[in-house]
């Protein structure tokens, strides 16, 4: 396992919101279902002393982490407010942040990127889904019972694209690993590059899917600098140039961040790149039968 | 979203950096009114967002006397299709060098990035690909409030020490606008000090309300109603009309129309846990782009419910043929309702774009 497994405490910030009481439920009933610890407190200033689904909320992180043992906090605080959340996370000594959160301001992401790596916390996000290991943890916002447990693991830019793939993946009885959505952010915490190291590390990891689109040079830098069989999709072929494609980091500036430009790239690599996502499981299948 | 010359300028000057003394009018005839203030040489520049503007006949040389009859013609000129509404008008600077100085955010880094040339103007982008030494580089921790003296020694070289000071101030005017992108090309030394000559900046949309600004008016129309709904929408000219839900998703099925030889006419994306009005507004949305023959509905449901999905198709009421796939949570539900109206449904997103393609043609 990356990142977590059953055993992992999760806090979740802005608890009492909707979108938090909301996935604090769907995490818990996942915990519930594979054993694991789930989420054991929230936070919410001004709101401790309340309980969300039987989980108790704290007025801040240091609070909940008097009484609850935790390791790792989901974010769900909205916009201008997010980013102060993630440094409370790290200032408290948090090894990881998952920030679900869209629309954080580009320079609070920058500043609470660089707070948290000074503290030595990991961040996944801002503006993702998440990540969840079938079988042992979830957190975030992924549809659970589209997953199935295995040994690819899935590194993705996108929400919904993740869940077509993973979906994809389960028909054709390919099981994953780790499923991790680093976000659609121009700047974000754990890159291809972060995941893949530790899925080097990781036994339960024999391939793994990247999915990348328009924006940025993440990719390549990712798949340049790791042993771990890969197959990847780009989207973002058909995105004209200087037009926001829905995330706030999926944008062709120029240089080298369009589609074609990043499949080229992996492809020099010898990397399989899908066309479309349904080609994606018979790739993967091609990179075992090549393997062994 | 891009403010223009004169809006930048006045932000620029908030930050202590100088910039010449201008009259902006939206009338030649205005110019009338200003004539105390336009002493000698002047420069006569449209305002319009468009890169290479200068060369593109925007920036006109003019004195006193030729002024007036100058900027009328601009504004019956287009630069690159777009009308001149505005026009800047400053003094002429006596311009002995020109710099170029960029500050922008190095992804891969998570830093902002200062670029920094001793050679700035129209030709800058030429001069960096000819020689890749030519334009000089530093990044920095986001945390410090200054760019580091040793840093700025390091990218403005022999530069005068009011080069440095103004490349500082800018980094302030990107902090404190909360910009993805501050620039001044050129940047000139004159006998009265150091000008920004020109001036670009880019404002993060995320930021837009605490930066006090109401309109993003880089929207159109639709994107103005795709907005108020919450929808990410971006037009592309083509006939097939796409709405899904997640921005990967969406983007993959543009792509999957390019590969099966069709043209997209918009991506919309209806955001998370969409209800039958917000999809009702988005299936209008997409039929009132004027290109549109068919529209692609590609929605996988995890938070979204596809009855509600269903419902929304069905109250939208719209005459151009919209095909469906969803899947995921109360798919059945969904299905069985737009089947009940004769919606042409199917089960994958490979089938549904490929039919959509068909009917096009």
């Amino acid at each position: 396992m990356i990142y977590g497994d059953k055993k992992t405490g999760i806090i979740v910030a802005g608890a009492t919101g909707r979108q938090g009481e909301y996935h604090i439920g769907l995490m818990n009933e996942y915990a519930r279902q594979v054993g694991g610890r789930g989420v054991v407190a929230g936070v919410t200033p001004k709101k401790g002393g309340q309980s969300v689904h039987g989980v108790p909320v704290y007025n801040t992180v240091k609070e909940a982490l008097k009484e609850q043992d935790a390791t790792a906090s989901v974010i769900f605080v909205p916009g201008t407010a997010a980013a102060d959340s993630i440094m409370e996370s790290a200032d408290a000594g948090l090894e990881l942040v998952v920030a679900i959160t869209e629309h954080i301001p580009v320079h609070d992401t920058m500043k609470a990127m660089a707070y948290a790596e000074m503290k030595g916390c990991a961040v996944i996000g801002p503006n993702c889904p998440g990540l969840l290991s079938p079988g042992e943890v979830k957190m975030g916002i992924m549809p659970a019972d589209l997953f199935s447990r295995g040994h690819v693991g899935v590194i993705s830019r996108s929400g919904t694209l993740t869940y077509e793939v993973v979906d994809e993946l389960t028909r054709a009885g390919i099981g994953q690993s780790t499923v991790v959505g680093i976000g659609g952010d121009p700047v974000i915490g754990q890159t291809f590059a972060d995941v893949l190291e530790r899925f080097a590390q990781d036994p339960e990891t024999k391939a793994v899917v990247l999915i990348g689109e328009v924006g940025g040079n993440l990719e390549a830098e990712g798949a340049q600098n790791t042993d771990v069989p890969l197959v990847a999709y780009i989207a973002g072929v058909s995105a004209p140039p200087d037009k926001r494609m829905g995330h706030a980091g999926a944008i062709v500036e120029g240089g080298e961040s369009d589609a074609r430009s990043k499949i080229a790239k992996l492809k020099k690599m010898d990397i399989p790149v899908a066309s479309r996502p349904s080609e994606i499981p018979d790739l993967v299948r091609e990179l075992f039968r090549c393997r062994c | 979203m891009k403010l223009l010359e004169y809006e930048a300028k006045q932000l620029f000057a908030e930050e202590g950096i100088k910039v010449p003394t201008g009259i902006l009018v939206s009338k030649h005839e205005e110019i009338l009114l200003h004539m105390d203030a336009i002493k000698g040489k002047v420069v006569v520049k449209a305002q319009v967002d468009i890169g290479g503007r200068g060369k593109a006949g925007g920036v006109l040389m003019a004195d006193r006397d030729t002024v007036i009859e100058t900027a009328r013609k601009l504004f019956n000129t287009t630069i690159k299709g777009i009308p001149v509404q505005r026009i800047l008008i400053e003094e002429r600077l006596d311009i002995q060098h020109e710099y170029f100085v960029s500050i922008t955010m190095d992804r891969a880094k998570k830093q902002p990035v200062i670029l920094f040339a001793e050679t700035g103007g129209m030709d800058i982008e030429e001069t960096a690909r000819k020689n890749a030494g030519a334009v000089r580089s530093v990044s920095f921790c986001p945390l410090l409030p200054d760019v580091p003296g040793f840093l700025l020694r390091e990218l403005c070289g022999d530069a005068p020490s009011d080069i440095q000071k103004t490349v500082n101030r800018l980094y302030h005017v990107f902090c404190h606008k909360d910009a993805l992108l501050a620039e001044i090309n050129p940047l000139v030394t004159t006998p009265g000090g150091v000008y920004a000559a020109d001036a670009k900046l880019i404002i993060d949309d995320n930021s837009l309300a605490r930066q006090g600004i109401a309109v993003n008016r880089d929207l159109t129309e639709r994107e103005r109603e795709a907005e108020k709904h919450g929808f990410s929408f971006v037009e592309l000219g083509g006939t097939i009309g796409v709405i899904g839900n997640g921005a990967g998703l969406t983007m993959s099925t543009l792509d999957l129309i390019e590969f099966y030889g069709g043209r997209a006419a918009d991506f919309l994306d209806v955001g998370g846990g969409a209800d039958s009005e917000r999809v009702m507004h988005a299936v209008r949305l997409a039929a009132s782009v004027p290109s549109v023959k068919v529209i692609v509905v590609n929605l996988l449901g995890g938070i979204t419910r596809c009855d509600e999905v269903a419902r929304g198709i069905i109250a939208s009421g719209v005459t151009v043929p919209v095909i469906v796939r969803i899947a995921g949570t109360n798919a059945e539900e969904g299905r069985k309702l737009l089947s009940e109206k004769g919606y042409e449904m199917l089960d994958t997103m490979d089938l549904v774009v490929k039919r959509a393609v068909e009917v096009v043609k």
